[in-house]
């Protein structure tokens, strides 16, 4: 993990999906439908993709931007030194143990204050690679989440790093196809949002 | 319902039949406060010579000393830019010894913040926690009270402020939320131990002079109607001074209305008043450089104004420069906050010196596992506490 770039820590969680707090300054880093990991021993980590990301206001910020000229000094005061965390959530949608990925709820969630790392190219590829059957976590959600718009973001990042970018497409999309074939309603919302990446 | 509604109810029935002739004796002297304004506006010598006849039978007086030609004079905010100066403030927040606990201890919280106006960084922060245990909850033989602790915070406010300030760039400004006089209940200003902090402060403070540090001390909303008494002062007759004590034919008007009047105030919006000095019991320590001396600054804008009272040593209000310095400062610092104007720094040194509840009580938790693991004797939170909190333990 010397490399990869950590994006936040742990403020709470659940078996399905847990929720990271970052300082304003390592915002540019995460983006919505990013894969992330959670190292949760030497041999064991949780993955999951960031479904939404909060700002926080409090009443100084309410208050702050009914001035008329904020100085830089005090913009920079607000987005580094204070305590008011830009907030992300993240669906679990696997882990990997001894090496071998499964995409399977963690056998346990992760800790308050473990670290949250960006997952390079190499590592979205190794586990996006096998027979995409974590989609279903992220299906699951559609009454609670954008998963039209969470899927197009994720699988846009994704193909990104396969060899074969058209390829893994088509594989991600027969595959949601397949999921979604008794939920009409909800298919075509997710093939809509993917037309956008999907040329 | 823990309240007698009905009690309360019948209360404000009573206010409010009473709240016509209320506002007519307020209106009343009102206008004769105008018109005293008006009468005395130029005669400060005599003002200040009736004040000194004053405090020959009464020197607890609190009050305004007139110094400028003046009363009602006033300066525009400063049109060119401040120079390169540096912002310091400091507020803090403690824990009293609470005997219902189960472990005694007390604390000294202290947030200091430093900026640099224009340099587009990010402020510095620091802060200082104070944990006081055993033997140093007592002074003199006696267990810390609240106004102790609130004066040992108040000098370790001052005392931090004075050692960032003396660290920082300068010209700098250092500011405190509250007056800059040393606060001490009555009783407790015959002990030794206030005895020795305030030298301490007065210490402090005259060492800001030779360390181009502007110390001031920002009151929002001021009660102290320093003005408005010098005025009730001036109307009694010689042979009356000695009741002075308990003359106030202007009670109820305020210096926030003389110098902040809706429609039309005596300040307009980033105006500060005449410089006055400042008459209280303490002012037999506060002397020659580190006197203490006040404005008042109109930090809020045409139609709401919203004039705060500013504190300042002798030095800072004898130098145009460095009144100036302070006084774009401070309107650009209330600037900052938009419709509610208070000194953004000032606001965010309180927000880092705060103690919460779940703090003090986190704390607690610790020093009692600390102590069990050492084998120490430990007690436990008395039945009130745990009854009042409605949870056992």
């Amino acid at each position: 993990m010397g490399s990869a770039i950590e994006v936040g820590r742990l403020l709470r969680a659940s078996s399905r999906e847990f929720v990271a707090g970052c300082r304003v300054s390592q915002l540019n880093a995460p983006a919505f439908g990013a894969l992330v990991s959670v190292p949760l021993r030497a041999d064991e980590q949780l993955y999951g993709l960031i479904y939404d990301i909060q700002i926080a206001d409090d009443g100084l910020v309410r208050q702050l931007v009914t001035s008329e000229n904020v100085s830089d000094e005090v913009i920079r005061d607000n987005r580094e030194r204070r305590i008011v965390p830009v907030e992300m959530s993240v669906l679990a949608v696997g882990y990997a143990q001894n090496g071998q990925i499964r995409y399977l709820l963690p056998p346990r969630p992760p800790l308050s204050l473990d670290a949250i790392y960006l997952c390079d190219p190499d590592e979205v590829r190794r586990f996006t690679s096998g027979n995409l059957g974590y989609f279903r976590h992220i299906l699951r959600a559609h009454d609670t989440l954008p998963v039209g718009e969470l899927l197009a973001s994720h699988l846009h990042q994704a193909a990104g790093t396969q060899a074969d970018p058209q390829a893994w497409l088509q594989r991600a999309v027969q595959e949601i196809i397949t999921l979604l074939r008794d939920d009409y309603a909800t298919l075509m919302e997710v093939l809509s949002a993917l037309r956008e990446v999907i040329a | 319902m823990s309240v007698n509604y009905q009690q309360v109810y019948s209360k404000i029935r009573e206010i409010r039949s009473q709240a016509q002739a209320h506002q007519e004796t307020l209106r009343q002297r009102r206008e004769e406060a105008r018109r005293l304004l008006e009468t005395f506006d130029h005669k400060t010598d005599w003002l200040r010579e009736r004040l000194e006849e004053t405090l020959k039978v009464y020197p607890d007086l609190r009050c305004a000393i007139p110094l400028e030609h003046s009363l009602t004079a006033r300066h525009p905010l400063p049109q060119t830019p401040p120079p390169e100066h540096t912002l310091l403030a400091a507020d803090g927040s403690q824990i009293a010894p609470d005997r219902h606990a189960a472990v005694l201890f007390a604390m000294i919280n202290i947030g200091l913040i430093r900026l640099q106006p224009g340099s587009g960084q990010a402020p510095f922060i620091f802060t200082e926690s104070q944990l006081l245990f055993d033997e140093e909850l007592y002074e003199d033989g006696d267990l810390l009270s609240d106004g102790m602790l609130a004066m040992r915070r108040d000098l370790r406010e001052r005392a931090l402020l004075v050692e960032h300030a003396q660290k920082s760039p300068r010209p700098a400004i250092a500011l405190t939320d509250g007056p800059l006089e040393l606060w001490g209940l009555k009783e407790a200003e015959s002990t030794d131990s206030y005895r020795r902090a305030l030298e301490e402060y007065l210490r402090l403070l005259r060492s800001l002079r030779g360390e181009n540090v502007i110390p001031a001390g920002y009151v929002d909303k001021p009660m102290a109607n320093l003005v408005m008494r010098l005025l009730e002062i001036a109307t009694l007759p010689t042979e009356k001074l000695k009741d002075a004590k308990s003359s106030y034919p202007l009670r109820g008007v305020t210096d926030r209305w003389l110098f902040g009047e809706r429609g039309r105030p005596l300040l307009r919006a980033g105006e500060r008043s005449a410089v006055f000095g400042l008459q209280s019991r303490s002012r037999q320590f506060y002397r020659e450089e580190i006197a203490l001396h006040f404005f008042y600054l109109n930090v809020g804008d045409d139609e709401h104004p919203w004039p705060v009272r500013v504190e300042i040593p002798a030095w800072v209000a004898e130098d145009p420069t460095l009144l100036n310095l302070l006084h774009a400062a401070l309107v650009d610092q209330c600037r900052q906050m938009g419709t509610r104007p208070f000194p953004y720094l000032l606001h965010r040194a309180h927000e880092i010196a705060l103690v919460s509840y779940e703090d003090k009580r986190q704390i607690e938790n610790w020093l009692t596992i600390e102590q069990r693991s050492m084998g120490w004797e430990t007690d436990e939170d008395s039945a009130k506490r745990v009854s009042k909190e409605g949870s056992y333990r």
